[in-house]
């Protein structure tokens, strides 16, 4: 246990920096789309997403119900449903990847297992520190949301008038939306990162890992997105994690059980990683 | 008590077979240098007693135990070939951590390497040159006073004087009962510290020879310069002599034995030069090979 934490430490450390320019460069992507919201709202009132195909609106994550107009819609539609989970899903697939198939392609996860360690105390100490990392960037993020958003009026209740006149108050964005928001982007992230963590571990090899677990996001967000506007398919897209983050709508409607899922996955990959990794030759 | 031992030991991938068969044993306290040509199975070995890759068959035994017991590893020092750290960790983090998570070093043994080794602490890893990388690895496996070192190539990269530093710190821990583990293509490094080398080619084991058997062999070509062109004949009553060649003003012989009747004889002849070549470590290495080459 003490040589996992010291492990576990030391990974955090040699990625100390990389998770700090991580954060900064998510938080600024959050903030600056939610500087956007007095303008465009403005601008275009509450025909934001009225207008769109189905297409626009599965890419934009607006499901029935969702206004873009008010500030949980906009934020939603235009940064937690798309934006901020690719990029949390981008960290994950970098951190999983680099966990066990990374440091083995460098050459230093041999030299660590050369000394009196466990591939278990090895395998458990990387997953952690890759959970951390894109815990701390979600961290980050909500704190620079929730102390920029005041300024940008998305803390203010608006007036939404719907297609036939009638009106109705909707309320501003709490700090509450923006962690269920960013716990589930963050969930997708991790599930992600847990495919590529789960390849890494399983082979050694490291473009393998990038590429299946990059291809199980992209084609599931293709999958998704088209089975949305055709039809077709939609039996496969309980494949895609798309389908209960976008469907769902967490930050929008409510926690729901379904964030489960991507935790599943996590523990399923964490837990067949490992024991492959157990079993197989290191990659010289 | 042997501190490394292989039977049958065979490490296969699909068609191509690593490691064949291989059958050693190295005793406590013994330097073995496992030597052969690049690709020949001596990483695969390696990686074997380490656990890094499981064997097709047979077994290995590592002092007492297995490679995958982090208690055994624990009393290893290992140097890979290739040794690759984290890009930003310095010497004195590396030393912290695997200090830390291995064996502790002793304060004064540690400042005393890394005085010898002259060891850069402070500066990141990937800053540092090939021969700065080795003796971060050389001092990272030397310290905590390991019971087997496994060094591969430990001086390449290292200037003349630090090989010497290296050979005697290598001596030191040999006889304070450390047993080594050597893979390396400079033979000057093997001949200084082995005990017993072992050739392995294309998976086997094509020879093994300890040092004493190398001295023994250690017969000598010696040729002799006169003033004018010698005879043939003028060293038939030496003895141990054979092989006597005349080419122009030089002579040369063959010699098993001591070297002593030759000179007395050549000075008494005038000669006014000489010289020597005696079979070494790298022509035993040279014709093993070659004779590999042409069994191919």
């Amino acid at each position: 246990m003490r040589r996992s934490w010291l492990i576990y430490l030391r990974w955090m450390r040699d990625r100390c920096r990389s998770t700090i320019w991580w954060s900064i460069g998510i938080t600024l992507v959050s903030v600056v789309t939610a500087a956007f919201y007095p303008s465009l709202t403005s601008a275009a009132g509450s025909e934001l997403g009225s207008n769109s195909s189905s297409t626009m609106s599965s890419l934009l994550g607006l499901g029935e119900g969702i206004d873009p107009s008010t500030p949980v819609g906009f934020l939603w539609s235009f940064n937690y449903s798309n934006q901020l989970p690719w990029l949390l899903m981008a960290l994950g697939i970098a951190l999983g990847t680099a966990s066990i198939s990374g440091d083995e392609s460098d050459g230093t996860l041999e030299y660590l297992l050369a000394k009196p360690v466990t591939r278990t105390e090895v395998a458990m100490a990387r997953f952690g520190g890759m959970v951390t990392v894109l815990l701390v960037a979600s961290v980050v993020n909500l704190v620079g949301v929730a102390a920029t958003m005041p300024l940008f009026d998305l803390t203010d209740p608006v007036t939404v008038t719907a297609l036939d006149g009638s009106t109705s108050t909707a309320a501003g964005a709490t700090v509450g939306d923006l962690f269920v928001g960013g716990l589930s982007a963050m969930a997708v992230g991790l599930g992600s990162g847990a495919v590529a963590y789960l390849v890494g571990a399983a082979t050694g090899r490291r473009g393998l890992a990038m590429g299946v677990s990059s291809g199980f996001a992209v084609a599931g967000y293709v999958l998704y997105t088209l089975s949305n506007v055709t039809g077709d398919f939609e039996w496969v897209t309980w494949l895609s994690p798309w389908r209960w983050f976008v469907d769902d709508a967490m930050m929008v409607n409510g926690m729901t059980v379904d964030i489960l899922w991507p935790v599943a996955l996590a523990a399923v990959s964490l837990g067949l990683g490992w024991a492959l990794f157990l079993r197989r030759d290191l990659q010289s | 008590m042997t501190a490394i031992e292989a039977r049958g030991l065979t490490k296969r991938w699909g068609s191509f077979t690593a490691v064949d068969s291989l059958d050693l044993a190295v005793a406590e306290g013994e330097c073995y240098a496992f030597l052969g040509r690049n690709g020949a199975g001596k990483s695969t070995t390696a990686r074997m007693l380490l656990d890094f890759i499981h064997p097709s068959a047979g077994s290995v035994q590592v002092l007492g135990g297995s490679g995958r017991d982090p208690g055994v590893r624990a009393r290893i020092g290992y140097l890979p070939g290739d040794l690759n750290l984290p890009r930003s960790i310095t010497a004195s983090e590396a030393i912290s951590y695997f200090g830390s998570i291995g064996s502790p070093p002793d304060p004064p043994e540690l400042d005393d390497l890394i005085e010898r080794l002259g060891m850069n602490r402070d500066r990141p890893f990937h800053n540092l040159s090939t021969g700065g990388r080795r003796k971060v690895g050389l001092v990272l496996a030397f310290m905590g006073d390991p019971d087997l070192l496994i060094l591969d190539e430990p001086t390449s990269g290292l200037d003349p004087v630090l090989q010497d530093t290296f050979r005697e710190i290598l001596n030191e821990r040999k006889e304070r009962g450390a047993t080594v583990w050597l893979t390396s293509h400079v033979m000057s490094d093997v001949e200084h510290v082995a005990d017993r080398v072992g050739l392995i080619d294309r998976g086997r084991l094509a020879q093994e020879l300890s040092m004493e058997d190398l001295r023994r062999q250690s017969t000598g070509d010696i040729q002799l310069s006169f003033g004018g062109p010698p005879d043939a004949s003028w060293f038939d009553s030496v003895p141990g002599v054979s092989d006597v060649t005349v080419n122009g003003d030089d002579l040369s012989l063959h010699l098993d034995g001591p070297v002593t009747a030759v000179l007395a004889r050549a000075a008494e002849l005038g000669a006014v030069g000489i010289r020597t070549h005696q079979r070494e470590l790298e022509d035993i290495f040279l014709e093993t090979y070659s004779r590999g080459e042409d069994d191919r």
